[in-house]
């Protein structure tokens, strides 16, 4: 295994490496330079990622877990033996795979951001802070305890909140970085709270330990957790919902999704990389590495299969009337997260467990990296032509970027989830998996939104790239695609279509939650409909697609300025491109009562009675200090009677046994 | 073997009067004693490096000089200071500084330090009452010279005469203090004191002459309220003087607190812990509260001294190895921090009054100054991870080990206060605006050498483990 852990300490630390160089030394010298430590330092990341891949899978370790390394970080022995944050390597077909995913794609994106970045003056901070981001996320991949995956957890927070708000000029961009940080936050602090209840009933954070618990020697004990004395079994629900309280914050899960679409004012390629392989996707990556976990946890996995679904469609709906490109992506992003989680959450059925949810569900974090990283490059693209984000503004690109325009449609067939395009495999997978996991109502909302999806992707593919140019930059000029914009979004293209069928097989044989400790659901139906069915939805919402924005009736420019109006629509319509009004829900509770209720109280009380018993403290002190001075007098009649003084002062007030 | 551990305390004891005679043979202006001086302490204190810890009850000479493990500690810390001490003075005989005039005859300046550093010597290695208080006057004496060894500064003089008055008065006190423990146990050697400490730990006699004697000491040791004599001495003296004062004469007198308290006093060690915390208490309390509104450095630094003595008495109130320990290794660190910001004064000095507003803008004149400054401001204010810090740690612990929680806790906040003045100390150095121009700071090689290394020294102390190593493994007692 020596190549392995070569490839480990490769993986880890060259992007660590990165961020160090180029935000210590290079970052402000040269951007070029920055740019090639960050390709260069992911790149061997992403190499060594394939190789660690390739070797894993095919040892004859695979699919058990390995660590690599691991070294004792902060050992907490006063509480349990077994109890120590470790620091790890930890290597099992998941977090391979997600090995494999963030440094090909982060590379991708360094790649795309020396175009992106060029003439921006800080780039070198950009480089520095892409890499911090890449190195966060890879630690929370190959984390081997809940500790590790903590830390690196909030790395990856505070990494997202630079990047978002990297153009910090822009008042937009600092509150939507202020936003995602704090909602996100919010939700670690429930994250952190089911650590310490799941670690302390367990005595240990180890993965492998909390996975293999059964729940049957824990319904005797009891233990008091503050409120009440509950059983252990119990607490341990309640941990396990904690717990995933903090992947609903960090993937977005609604009501706590605001903050993503908001996350859009950063650059895009950031956008692009928080979207595809780090940050949100980190949240269904906790829930499938705690899956063993959360599956003997009696209805935790039907919570998050509730929520999955819910945002899924949710988001599905909001994302067919915005205007604002990247705001498109965004809420396909949570629809799409919303499968990944749901499909986590279906595989229970009452008390037994169907894998095929989990493995879908990992399935579909690959292909889905892919797709939705090459989209928000596209739309990157788009906007750095075009000089905006609003739909209104764009159409007829598709003859000028010939490259960006068919890479395209490669990805929006697969998001769309047309044979055969990658994102068909893993939502077909979904949807069979939902359908054997019994869960019907959930499966007809999938099978609804994956037809939206085609909807609101086609509408997207036509109103940039079809009907005539609406923009003065475009109208007349020629456009050259940049090559180190371009040559990322064909590279995805690649995986876009093939990941699909290539990968198939590696996840079916080697994607299954190892150590479950609840009985398995063999037989399970067959549903060969399912695939039809769900290409038919996709023909359908194509068809309605074209005929809204690319059939020639509607691409007459007086039809087309009407289509994009939203203020002739009907309430619906309103109440739908205003995203069912959640931001302005939040801004009223925000402002109304924690600003004008909560914080005026604290700031009450910090301001009268805190400041002024400490503003008295610091007056008596004072005048104590004034007392002091005021003895030192300088004379010596005086300072010899202090000699008496205090013989006197310590025969009375030194206790002694006189 | 006896001969070999002895040399260094047999050196030092001839050292005065070789460097005092080394000047009848060449021209006043002569660096020859100076060199001497430089040669001879180094040469003791790396002497005494070599003399092996971990030697149990220690060893006799004749029967009423001791060497144990706290001795040679001890003699280390008053060595580093002595050291220090002489190369902070040695601009002073060639400038003046801080509106006083120049000093004069250096080789008797050293001697009288030497003369100290020996009385500090004999206080670690007493048997006996006689010895013990022959070493205590023997370290006093010369400090009374000293103070007034700007022969030409009014102030100088009028300190010394404040300093000699009380510190007669106080030495009456240890006398009457010694008379009566002599005549409640009727020996004058510390082990039949012991022993008859003891048997009777209840006698009027005894108590009076702890008392006394506590009293006496208060004053070497700037106690509550036995410091007055402090400030203005502090303020008064030479700023080389103030330094060795407030490193010497403090360490002998905790010095001569710790051999009595866990030495012939042990029996009682329990009935005077009321009396230690309280005076150790009032000592950090009132040295604070001083501290919080002085303009003049030397006088801001006093009282920082004094309620530096206050922290320090708190490990008295400790088991003996644990709290001589942590005595020893603060003393170390102490004296450091001490000297760093002294040595930094003194620069400032050469060119300006000693003033807080003087070290205006020095951030932006002479960072690396401005750096060292802080450095010993947040060493003396414990801030880990600085040396002070885990000095500090060890003195609280030590007194947690027998349960003097609430003195711990009060000496916990009274920290805050502390580093209330010492940070505006370090405002003044790094965010005040000075006043019109600035006069040029000038450092030499050595004191450039010597900031370089103290500032090195308060940081590496703290967790480089071979010092506390030394001091917290390496002896028993």
């Amino acid at each position: 295994m020596t190549n392995e852990l070569l490839f480990s300490y490769l993986i880890l630390f060259l992007p660590l490496l990165a961020f160090v160089v180029n935000g210590l030394f290079l970052g402000q010298k040269s951007a070029k330079g920055a740019a090639a430590m960050g390709i260069i330092g992911n790149g061997i990341g992403a190499i060594s990622a394939v190789l660690l891949a390739v070797s894993y899978l095919t040892s004859n370790v695979a699919p058990q877990k390995a660590v690599l390394f691991e070294f004792s970080f902060l050992p907490f022995k006063a509480i349990s033996e077994n109890l120590s944050g470790n620091i790890g390597f930890l290597v099992d077909p998941l977090s391979v795979m997600m090995l494999v995913v963030v440094t090909f794609i982060s590379t991708l994106v360094n790649i795309y951001s020396v175009g992106y970045m060029r003439h921006d003056r800080s780039a070198g901070r950009f480089f520095a802070l892409l890499s911090l981001f890449t190195f966060s996320m890879l630690g929370l991949v190959v984390a081997t305890n809940l500790f590790q995956m903590f830390i690196f957890w909030e790395l990856v927070g505070i990494s997202s909140y630079m990047l978002i708000g990297f153009w910090y000029h822009k008042p937009s961009a600092v509150s939507a970085s202020k936003q995602a940080f704090i909602l996100t936050r919010f939700a670690d602090s429930f994250f952190l709270m089911g650590i310490v209840l799941v670690s302390y009933v367990v005595g240990s954070f180890d993965f492998s330990t909390i996975n293999a618990l059964s729940m049957a020697p824990f319904y005797q004990e009891t233990i008091n957790i503050g409120i009440a004395t509950v059983s252990k079994a119990s607490a341990l629900v309640l941990g396990s919902i904690l717990i995933f309280v903090g992947g609903w914050g960090k993937s977005a899960m609604f009501p706590m999704h605001i903050w993503l679409p908001n996350a859009m004012e950063g650059p895009t390629p950031v956008s692009s990389i928080i979207h595809s392989a780090t940050m949100v996707v980190a949240g269904v990556y906790l829930v499938a590495r705690l899956f063993p976990f959360f599956a003997i946890c009696e209805n935790t996995l039907n919570l998050i299969m509730v929520v999955g679904a819910f945002t899924m469609v949710f988001a599905a709906v909001i994302a067919c009337t915005q205007k604002d490109i990247k705001r498109i992506l965004a809420y396909s992003t949570l629809s799409q997260l919303g499968y990944m989680m749901f499909s986590l959450g279906v595989c229970k059925i009452d008390s037994v467990v169907a894998v095929t949810g989990y493995t879908a569900s990992t399935f579909h974090i690959f292909t889905h990296a892919f797709f939705k990283c090459s989209l928000f490059l596209i739309a990157g693209s788009v906007i750095h032509v075009v000089h905006t984000n609003d739909l209104d503004k764009m159409g007829g690109l598709g003859a000028k970027m010939p490259w960006t325009y068919w890479c395209a449609l490669i990805s929006i067939l697969a998001i769309s989830g047309v044979p055969p395009f990658s994102g068909f495999f893993s939502k077909d997978e979904i949807l069979l998996a939902a359908f054997q996991g019994q869960h019907y109502i959930v499966f007809a909302l999938a099978l609804l939104t994956s037809g939206l999806t085609t909807f609101y992707m086609f509408r997207f593919f036509f109103l940039i790239f079809h009907g005539d140019s609406r923009s003065e930059h475009v109208r007349g000029h020629k456009i050259k695609e940049d090559f180190a914009m371009t040559l990322p979004i064909v590279v995805l293209a690649l995986p876009a279509f093939l990941s699909g069928f290539m990968a198939k097989g590696l996840f079916a044989k080697f994607s299954v939650p190892s150590s479950l400790n609840i009985p398995q659901l063999v037989s399970l139906p067959e549903a060969k409909w399912i695939p039809f069915a769900a290409i038919g939805m996709a023909v359908v919402a194509f068809c309605t697609a074209w005929l809204f924005y690319a059939s020639p009736k509607a691409t007459i420019p007086a039809k087309m300025q009407q289509t994009l109006d939203e203020t002739n629509r009907c309430g619906l319509y309103k109440l739908i491109y205003r995203k069912f009004y959640f931001d302005e829900m939040y801004y009223i509770f925000v402002r109304q009562f924690i600003f004008a209720g909560v914080a005026r109280v604290c700031r009450f009380v910090q301001d009268y009675i805190i400041e002024g018993i400490v503003a008295f403290v610091v007056w008596f002190v004072h005048r104590l200090g004034d007392l002091v001075r005021y003895a030192q007098g300088g004379s010596l009649p005086f300072y010899l009677g202090t000699l008496i003084i205090g013989l006197l002062l310590w025969r009375f007030f030194g206790q002694l046994p006189l | 073997m006896f001969e070999s551990i002895l040399l260094p305390d047999l050196l030092l004891l001839a050292f005065p009067f070789i460097v005092i005679g080394s000047r009848l043979f060449c021209d006043f202006r002569s660096a020859f004693p100076w060199r001497v001086a430089n040669i001879g302490f180094i040469l003791i204190f790396i002497m005494l490096n070599m003399i092996p810890l971990a030697s149990g009850e220690g060893h006799f000479f004749i029967f009423n000089w001791r060497l144990d493990d706290f001795g040679v500690l001890m003699r280390e810390v008053f060595m580093v200071s002595a050291i220090l001490g002489i190369w902070l003075s040695k601009d002073y005989f060639e400038h003046g500084a801080d509106g006083k005039p120049q000093m004069h005859q250096i080789a008797e300046y050293i001697g009288a330090i030497a003369f100290a550093t020996f009385g500090a010597f004999t206080v670690v290695s007493a048997c006996d009452l006689l010895t013990f208080f022959l070493g205590l006057e023997i370290a006093t004496i010369p400090m009374y010279a000293l103070t007034a060894w700007n022969k030409k500064d009014q102030m100088g003089s009028e300190a010394a005469t404040k300093y000699i008055l009380m510190g007669s008065v106080a030495t009456a006190f240890e006398l009457f203090g010694f008379s009566y423990l002599y005549g409640f146990s009727g020996s004058l050697f510390f082990n039949d004191i012991a022993s008859a400490v003891a048997t009777n730990s209840t006698s009027p006699l005894l108590w009076v002459s702890i008392l006394f004697l506590f009293s006496g000491i208060g004053f070497k040791l700037t106690l509550f309220p036995f410091y007055t004599w402090a400030p203005d001495v502090y303020e008064g003296a030479p700023t080389p003087v103030t330094a060795v004062l407030s490193v010497t004469s403090k360490a002998t007198a905790i010095a001569f607190l710790a051999v009595l308290v866990f030495g012939p006093l042990a029996a009682v060690q329990e009935q005077m812990s009321p009396l230690i915390a309280l005076l150790a208490a009032t000592t950090l309390l009132v040295g604070n509260l001083g501290a919080l509104k002085q303009t003049r450095l030397r006088r801001f630094m006093a009282y920082s001294s004094i309620s530096q003595a206050g922290y320090i008495m708190i490990a008295l109130l400790g088991p003996a190895e644990i709290g001589k320990s942590a005595i020893v290794y603060y003393m170390f660190i102490y004296a450091v921090a001490n000297y760093l910001a002294f040595f930094v004064f003194g620069i400032i000095g050469h060119h300006r009054e000693e003033t807080f507003a003087s070290l205006r803008g020095l951030s932006k004149q002479n960072p690396a100054l401005a750096i060292a400054l802080a450095i010993a401001m947040f060493s003396l204010a414990g801030i880990p991870p600085l040396a002070g810090f885990f000095g500090k740690f060890h003195l609280f612990f030590a007194g947690a080990t027998t349960g003097h929680y609430f003195l711990v806790a009060f000496a916990v906040i009274n920290n805050v206060l502390a580093l209330f003045y010492y940070i505006q100390l370090i405002k003044s150095a790094w965010i005040d605006e000075p006043e019109g121009t600035l006069s040029s700071l000038r450092l030499n090689r050595r004191q450039r050498l010597i900031i370089i290394m103290l500032s090195i020294a308060v940081v590496a102390l703290g967790f480089v483990p071979f010092l506390s190593n030394n001091i917290f493994a390496g002896f028993t007692f």
